[in-house]
């Protein structure tokens, strides 16, 4: 199965700036809905109740609206800086699990969900020391030799001829006799 | 990998002048019988640390100076190494306790270079050597990730879809604190744990 025919990739594209100077919260605004007599929305009721006045008061950056609306299933609309929008179901879920995802998309710096990123690294200055070439930390002598060379064209880990190993043995015995 | 580079390349003895505890500077030479071969204009210089030309003390001064212009370091984060330097922005995946606008010193530092010189690690330079600043801009989750399995002709099938979460810190400052080599005792201390 090709996997990206379904998911897009991209890179790290944070938020201009963002946490140079200091940490911005990327949420905007966030608009709950949900309806005063259905039991889908029981949970988020539940929430409304227990968690949102905390909530708010935790991220002060964020603008929350609540919209009850008749016969209609709960929902949670996340907007971002960047423009993301972020629409997300929320029916017959508990009140907990509503403050788990609301934490999330507090936390999120836009609708990060579709993109598979290639790389877990953005960098503006990729070298310092500049980039790798074969010549870097190599002698520099190697400047002045002119190619083909025969010493550095020699193919490497050449195996023992029959003729040197016969020459390495009678050299061997020679060197024996001596001492 | 980047350090593994390095690493090979201080492991030949013949190569490495060793200069102290904390330092090594690597003399790279090509094989022996280039050498013997080959014509050079200006031969290799070794360095005589006695001529005021002792590479430790240059780096020094570099430092105090203020001269030693924009730095990269390694560091390892979460079971992973990341190259960086001042500005950049990484990504952790797995569950992680910081959150959002949390500002970290990162403390395993494997490696601190600039444009002239190059501090390296055995395994991890000394603490409060280099002073790596980082903030946290972003927890998020990962996309999500398809786990299928399926063996034919056994009515076996599964699948699992799972989304990990990940954190987005930004490198805010890389900055060499303390003079080289000048503290040896000061090693790592024994209740320190990576």
């Amino acid at each position: 199965m090709n996997h990206s025919q379904f998911l897009i990739s991209g890179f790290l594209r944070p938020p201009f700036y963002n946490g140079v100077g200091r940490q911005i919260n990327q949420l905007q605004r966030l608009t709950i809905k949900f309806c005063k007599s259905h039991g889908g929305s029981k949970g988020m009721r539940d929430f409304i109740e227990n968690h949102l006045v905390n909530y708010a008061k935790e991220n002060q950056s964020v603008v929350v609206y609540v919209k009850p609306r008749r016969h209609r299933s709960p929902v949670i609309v996340a907007e971002y800086l960047n423009g993301d929008r972020r629409w997300m179901s929320a029916q017959n879920r508990n009140h907990e699990e509503i403050l788990k995802w609301l934490s999330l998309l507090s936390l999120q710096a836009g609708d990060t969900e579709p993109i598979r990123y290639r790389k877990n690294w953005h960098t503006d200055c990729p070298s310092i020391q500049g980039p790798w070439t074969p010549f870097t930390h190599k002698n520099p002598a190697f400047n002045n030799i002119a190619f083909p060379d025969k010493e550095l064209g020699k193919q490497l880990n050449m195996p023992e001829t029959a003729t040197e190993k016969l020459l390495r043995l009678v050299q061997e015995q020679k060197n024996t006799k001596n001492e | 990998m980047f350090l593994n580079k390095l690493i090979n390349i201080a492991r030949y003895p013949n190569n490495v002048n060793q200069l102290s505890n904390l330092f090594q500077r690597c003399l790279i030479s090509s094989t022996p019988a280039a050498h013997n071969k080959l014509t050079v204009n200006k031969p290799l210089e070794f360095v005589d640390l006695k001529e005021g030309k002792d590479p430790v003390q240059n780096v020094n001064k570099k430092i105090q100076n203020s001269e030693a212009g924009r730095l990269f370091a390694v560091v390892q984060l979460c079971g992973k190494q990341f190259k960086i330097t001042q500005g950049d922005v990484i990504m952790l995946e797995g569950f992680w306790e910081p959150t959002n606008g949390d500002q970290l010193r990162l403390e395993k530092v494997l490696l601190c270079g600039s444009q002239d010189f190059t501090l390296v690690g055995r395994p991890i330079l000394q603490k409060g050597l280099v002073d790596i600043q980082a903030t946290i801009i972003e927890k998020s989750l990962s996309h999500t990730r398809t786990h299928f399995k399926y063996k034919k002709r056994k009515q076996y099938r599964r699948i699992n879809f799972q989304r990990s979460p990940t954190t987005v810190l930004r490198i805010n400052s890389i900055e060499i604190n303390n003079s080289v080599d000048q503290n040896e005792a000061q090693k790592p201390s024994d209740n320190v744990f990576f």
